[in-house]
């Protein structure tokens, strides 16, 4: 080991330096994998909105089977929870969001089971609408901030990108109710 | 003629050195280089670092040197990090006085998390709030908890992502231990997989047989399946744990995470063939 050092160092050199650089082209960055652990998307419970209106929206995300993210009441302090910001943006402003009851997991790492949620993840709020907003498209940005964990390890906290858009129509246009699916399932605030 | 018998003797003296030295470089000196090339090889050096542990002490990697390292990223907010810590602590009163020490590399953390934790289960090796200039330098820290295991040479001879066994890392710390410095180090066996592990796929991070996509079998495939793992042997080294088991409780294995996704491709193509017949 060490008398290896003052055997030869000419060859140590070139030797640490191809390993250095052999791990550089195998390094990972933190966080880095094949595909995020969470996707989705926010979705409208109606074609459009008028002014003066709060119109339902929802985020639509799917956990990757094997992983599992924090309620949004952890049962433990020490744990991160999921959320869902979403920032105001005039004539739109994001009401708070309605989170799903976690389901209680078992995990290898733990005594006592905790809230997680796994696969489909459902997400209410709702939008207010300014009065005088004028008819148009307008988007919305917001995050969905969550952290992952597997039976045996953790990936670092992360965020999900969203956006909204609202199309805000006269009030002489009528509304359509899409995704219906989506909403019958959140209670309202 | 006592000359010639002069230069026959330097010349004989002359070939019985070359000879002498020969042998001395390819059977020792070359084959011990050699040995120390591998080992170095197999075994990448531990990039340096300088860091403040939570306490506002230097903590630098090059000040271990000599000593066994088991080097820990992980985090405040990771459940199966937290596991591992009492362990650790447990690890460090036992063998510091033989020349170890655990380094906590505190990863997305805050100052005021890991300190009340630091307080709360008695640490009793340094911590530092870690960076990813830091995780980097060793390749990048794909999940944590991720922990590399230094020899006194300040070589990585090993590395763990996930919850680990104490047994393992008691394992490898003794046998690391054991190597006096600047002792040859080519009998180090890593008691668990040294490199190359990863969480796999996010398919492949499953409770049912970690390491193994199995989200496209059906619920009688996945169970006919665990069957066949369940009695099968895993053949990873004196565990006497059936594949299913290994997976389960050593989700780093190698040898039976591939045992098992040969097994599955095998399910796979038999299916395959089945279907096309009919």
């Amino acid at each position: 080991m060490q008398s290896f050092r003052t055997l030869d160092r000419t060859r140590i050199l070139p030797l640490a330096c191809g390993l250095a650089a052999g791990l550089l082209l195998a390094a990972r960055p933190l966080g880095a994998q094949a595909a995020p652990v969470v996707s989705g998307r926010m979705v409208l419970a109606t074609d459009g909105a008028h002014a003066g209106s709060t119109v339902k929206a929802a985020l639509v995300a799917e956990v990757t089977a094997g992983y599992h993210v924090n309620d949004h009441v952890p049962s433990l302090d020490y744990l991160i929870p999921t959320e869902l910001k979403l920032e105001a943006a005039l004539p739109l402003a994001p009401g708070s969001a309605v989170y799903p009851k976690g389901t209680a997991r078992k995990f290898a790492f733990l005594d006592t089971p905790i809230s997680v949620y796994e696969g489909k993840l459902v997400v209410g709020t709702q939008i207010q609408v300014a009065a005088n907003a004028r008819p148009g498209s307008y988007t919305l940005k917001g995050t969905l901030n969550y952290q992952a964990c597997n039976d045996h390890a953790c990936l670092p906290p992360t965020s999900l990108p969203l956006t909204l858009t609202v199309k805000v129509v006269p009030r002489s246009v009528g509304l359509k109710n899409v995704n219906p699916d989506v909403f019958r399932g959140i209670k309202s605030n | 003629m006592n000359k010639q018998i002069k230069i026959l003797s330097g010349a004989v003296i002359a070939v019985a050195l070359a000879v002498g030295l020969y042998f001395l470089n390819t059977k020792w000196i070359v084959p011990a280089t050699a040995q120390r090339v591998n080992a170095a090889a197999k075994h990448p050096p531990a990039p340096a670092f300088d860091l403040t542990d939570i306490n506002g002490a230097k903590l630098s990697l090059a000040d271990y040197k000599g000593k066994v390292v088991l080097l820990d990223f992980w985090a405040t907010w990771c459940g199966p990090c937290r596991v591992e810590i009492p362990s650790f602590v447990q690890m460090q009163q036992k063998y510091a006085g033989q020349g170890f020490s655990v380094i906590g590399v505190a990863m997305q953390d805050s100052p005021d998390s890991v300190n009340k934790f630091y307080q709360e289960f008695h640490l009793n090796y340094p911590v530092a709030m870690g960076s990813s200039a830091v995780s980097s330098l060793y390749g990048g820290v794909f999940g944590l908890p991720t922990s590399f295991v230094i020899g006194r040479d300040g070589l990585i001879y090993s590395e763990h992502t996930g919850t680990t066994s104490p047994e393992v890392f008691e394992k490898e710390i003794q046998q690391l231990l054991a190597e006096k410095p600047g002792s040859d180090d080519g009998s180090f066996m890593p008691a668990g997989p040294e490199q190359d592990i990863d969480l796999g796929t996010p398919g492949e991070a499953n409770a049912d047989v970690p390491g193994v996509d199995v989200s496209k079998l059906s619920p009688v495939e996945l169970a006919a399946f665990e069957k066949q793992l369940d009695q099968a042997k895993c053949t990873c080294g004196g565990c006497k744990y059936s594949l299913l088991q290994c997976r389960r409780d050593d989700s780093t294995c190698p040898v039976s995470r591939k045992a098992a996704k040969e097994m599955l491709e095998k399910l796979r193509s038999d299916k395959s063939q089945a279907s096309n017949k009919t």
